[in-house]
């Protein structure tokens, strides 16, 4: 299975292919990929030096143009497939239909994956973007389960792609408005969940308190561990109960189901957190190239499944919907 | 002489004013730094972008000054502040000396640090972010920091990563 991971930087995409990437994926400094924060991505230039790096080093380079094109912007979507396409990037992952459609007919060389924000999860949803814009790989919603992906993966020629580690969003990708209520952008068309503008944290005597567009969204204890100041992830009360009422603050690992998404014919396994850095990424990519290598000798990866102990939101970790215990 | 101003502005018992005094010589350091890696790597700063003029105080848990860094601009440099400096700038971060140094040479991954609640952020969080992007992007060092070539850079580089390593062995064995 193909190890993607996240790149926020040139440095940080030099740090994951050293450590044992595959592939890295990347975004422009722009809103047109769902990472769009201050002082990440790459410019054009930037890009075409790490393609080249990359390839001299035998790995690949994927560029996130995945946010959703505004009417009467979308050129700027445009000239970013363009420099994906003249940074010579080894395929473009998109979600928007008129930039798969504009991909797909000005570079018809360039390989198109399908974005967890398309929230394609269906044989026949694939089968579409397969057929009418020729997308080769699927990047799979974090909500189906191990087996569900499994009988996804016979009824498909598409490849498949799944997260194994980092954020985890439990709602319907590419469709989630929660943050537009409180602060008017989104990450489906803007590329962040929380602008970080809109943020605010307050601490008193330990008590930490974010806010996103000035309404509370979460009192943490003094010395507990946090999550992201997202909406999703905050505490509410309801019915006289204080709880995380969309969904906990705790990152995806499942490096313990690598061996079972194998089995299944999950072609590449991806790595979150392009806005996390290079110890971040060095740290994750070595522990799943490790992994990765140690089922190909036949070998089980137990030894490598608590290194990542520290890295996790919350503190904590989670299989996520691939074990659905919930239900 | 100025070494007779620096013990005059240090009052006994006052271990900021301590630390106040002999501010000059650390400011000139740091700054100077700061200046060498903004002229032979101006894209570094590039990442700033609309926090090009910001100001961040940074505060290491322990010590009762901070260090008011303003990466860019006609004001860039690095000065030394008391640690209950109410100045106005645009974000303030705190946390253990060499959890700060792993963040400014990108060895340690800062949402973990504020996952576990060892850095602290307060104001700008927009600004915050860019910093924190920017100097991940640069691939900087102690001895970017102190302003030191080899060999001395490579010592002061070395000393670091044992400070780390001992300070990570520690934790893992308590």
């Amino acid at each position: 299975m193909e190890l993607v991971c996240p790149a926020g930087s040139p440095s940080m995409l030099h740090a994951a292919i050293e450590a044992g990437a595959d592939s890295v994926y990347c975004g422009l400094r722009d809103e047109t990929n769902a990472r769009n924060f201050p002082g990440l991505n790459f410019s054009p230039a930037e890009l075409k030096a790490a393609v080249v790096w990359a390839h001299d080093r035998g790995a690949k380079v994927l560029v996130a143009i995945n946010t959703f094109a505004r009417a009467g912007e979308i050129d700027t979507w445009r000239a970013s497939v363009d420099s994906a396409a003249a940074a010579g990037a080894d395929a473009v992952i998109v979600a928007d239909l008129g930039v798969l459609a504009y991909a797909h007919a000005e570079h018809p060389d360039l390989r198109l994956h399908l974005s967890v924000q398309a929230a394609a999860g269906a044989p026949e949803a694939i089968g579409f973007y397969a057929q009418a814009y020729g997308v080769k790989r699927v990047v799979l919603p974090r909500v189906l389960s191990a087996p569900e992906i499994a009988a996804l993966v016979r009824e498909t020629d598409v490849e498949v792609e799944a997260f194994v580690y980092g954020g985890l969003c439990v709602m319907a990708e590419g469709r989630c408005a929660l943050s537009s209520y409180a602060t008017g952008r989104s990450p489906n068309l803007s590329g962040v969940c929380s602008p970080p503008e809109a943020v605010s944290l307050e601490e008193t005597n330990g008590l930490l308190t974010p806010r996103l567009g000035g309404f509370m969204i979460d009192q943490v204890a003094p010395g507990a561990a946090a999550g992201y100041p997202t909406l999703c992830k905050g505490r509410f009360e309801a019915e006289g109960t204080a709880s995380h009422l969309f969904e906990d603050p705790t990152s995806l690992n499942a490096m313990t189901l690598l061996a079972e998404l194998r089995t299944a014919g999950v072609r590449a396994v991806k790595i979150e957190g392009r806005q996390r850095g290079k110890a971040y990424v060095a740290r994750v990519a070595a522990a799943f190239r490790a992994a990765l290598d140690a089922l190909d000798r036949g070998e089980t990866t137990a030894p490598y499944e608590a290194r990542l102990t520290g890295l996790a939101e919350g503190g904590r970790e989670t299989a996520g919907a691939y074990r659905k215990t919930w239900r | 002489m100025r070494t007779q101003h620096w013990s005059r502005a240090a009052p006994r018992g006052d271990p900021a004013g301590v630390l106040m005094a002999l501010r000059p010589p650390v400011e000139w350091l740091l700054s100077s730094a700061l200046r060498r890696v903004a002229q032979r790597r101006p894209e570094v700063f590039e990442r700033l972008g609309a926090f090009g003029d910001a100001a961040f105080l940074i505060a290491p848990d322990g010590s009762p000054v901070a260090f008011r860094l303003a990466p860019e601009g006609a004001a860039a440099g690095v000065q030394v502040r008391r640690r209950d400096d109410r100045s106005p700038c645009a974000a303030r971060i705190e946390g253990p000396l060499g959890a700060l140094l792993g963040l400014f040479d990108g060895s340690q991954d800062a949402d973990a640090a504020f996952f576990s609640r060892a850095i602290r952020v307060s104001g700008d969080i927009e600004a915050v972010m860019a910093l924190h992007n920017t100097l991940e992007a640069a691939d900087l060092t102690l001895a970017d920091l102190l302003g030191l070539s080899a060999p001395a850079g490579d010592v002061a580089n070395a000393a670091l990563r044992f400070v780390r390593q001992t300070a990570a062995a520690k934790a893992a064995w308590a």
